[in-house]
């Protein structure tokens, strides 16, 4: 049966390798893509939460809480659709000046 | 479902580790997508189907090909050693100055970043040590009833599965109205940003990148004949 500090351990897992991506590497599209790993570990986090709460005769009565987290979830995606999308326009504007991707080209802010 | 959760956790922590290990920006997108598919996995174990299923929708679907896409467009050539995708490399260092020694393999591995490294590592251990401090109440997931009987607003009960599309969309539409709402406006500002950030800078003058390169002392730009098809005509 599974419990919920095993989903935990896996979310904090994932976080972590994406953190380290984030720190570590310095190619623009690199560090978002790591960054999505970041999002989705905490999506898993969110997921199994619900999973939990759902489970527990507490919240039973009402159908819409039990699905919170998951809605939760789906609101995360559409805040990192958001954000990807802003975030590859300002890569390729980036880009577009400077003709590097790296994050020490872009060290100010002004063109 | 033990062994399926097992399986599809082992698949996307395999898939983030290409992500941050692989020098090379194409296999660390491809780690992603693979990530992207076990967590997927994960949700689908954790009876969340919907989310599951928007996630491949979302995710391996719409993100993963505009990354493809930047990549494509807007990515340096990889160097051809590998210290400069890590945060230790000299600030003077030059990526074309470089030259590949004969007979020997490129890197296929980014050069690890030991002070990253030992960030993340700590980061790991709070949140493990948070996770094993956890109250008893937190552990063995229950069983939830596959099938709920829900009062409609039209009137009657219907059965609904946890975790559908149907399931779901009483928590957005009962509970959480404005969230939702919120959230249309907020990717509808994000094409639109998107839109704006990219066209102002192709529009931008031919004179003006002239000026900006020159006080960067660089040569003419190669992107320059790229943004201007119509000089070849002229």
């Amino acid at each position: 049966m599974l419990e919920l500090p095993t989903v935990l351990f896996l979310s904090a897992t994932l976080f972590c390798i994406g953190l380290y991506g984030v720190l570590s590497r310095t190619n623009l599209v690199l560090i978002l893509m790591a960054l999505e790993l970041m999002l989705n570990s905490a999506n898993i986090a969110l997921v199994a939460f619900s999973r939990h709460w759902a489970g527990q005769s507490l919240n039973a009565e009402n159908f819409a809480v039990q699905h919170t987290g998951q809605f939760f979830s789906l609101m995360v995606m559409a805040v990192a659709a958001a954000e990807v999308g802003i975030g590859l326009a300002i890569i390729v504007a980036v880009f577009r000046r400077r003709h590097a991707s790296d994050v020490r080209a872009a060290t100010e802010l002004k063109h | 479902m033990e062994v399926f959760f097992i399986l599809s956790s082992v698949v996307a922590v395999a898939g983030a580790v290409l992500v941050v290990s692989q020098r090379v920006a194409i296999y660390s997108l491809l780690g992603l997508l693979i990530s992207f598919a076990g967590t997927a996995g994960v949700y689908y174990t954790l009876d969340a189907g919907f989310v599951a299923v928007s996630q491949i929708l979302v995710y391996a679907g719409a993100i993963a090909v505009l990354f493809l896409f930047v990549l494509m467009f807007a990515n340096d050539a990889p160097p051809e050693a590998g210290p400069l995708t890590t945060v230790g490399a000299r600030k003077d260092f030059d990526p074309g100055a470089v030259t590949q020694p004969e007979g020997r393999a490129k890197p296929r591995l980014a050069m690890p970043s030991p002070l990253a490294a030992l960030v993340s590592l700590c980061t790991l251990a709070l949140l493990y040590l948070a996770i094993y401090k956890l109250p008893p109440g937190f552990g063995k997931f229950l069983n939830v009833a596959s099938q709920t009987e829900v009062a409609k607003t039209s009137g009657g009960t219907e059965m609904v599965e946890f975790g559908s599309a149907r399931g779901i969309s009483y928590a957005i539409f009962d509970r959480f109205p404005l969230a939702f709402e919120v959230v249309s406006l907020l990717i509808f500002a994000a094409i639109l940003g998107a839109v704006l950030l990219t066209r102002r800078f192709a529009a931008q003058s031919r004179a003006e990148a002239e000026a900006l390169a020159r006080s960067q002392g660089l040569s003419e730009p190669e992107g320059e004949v790229l943004e201007k098809p119509e000089a070849h005509h002229a």
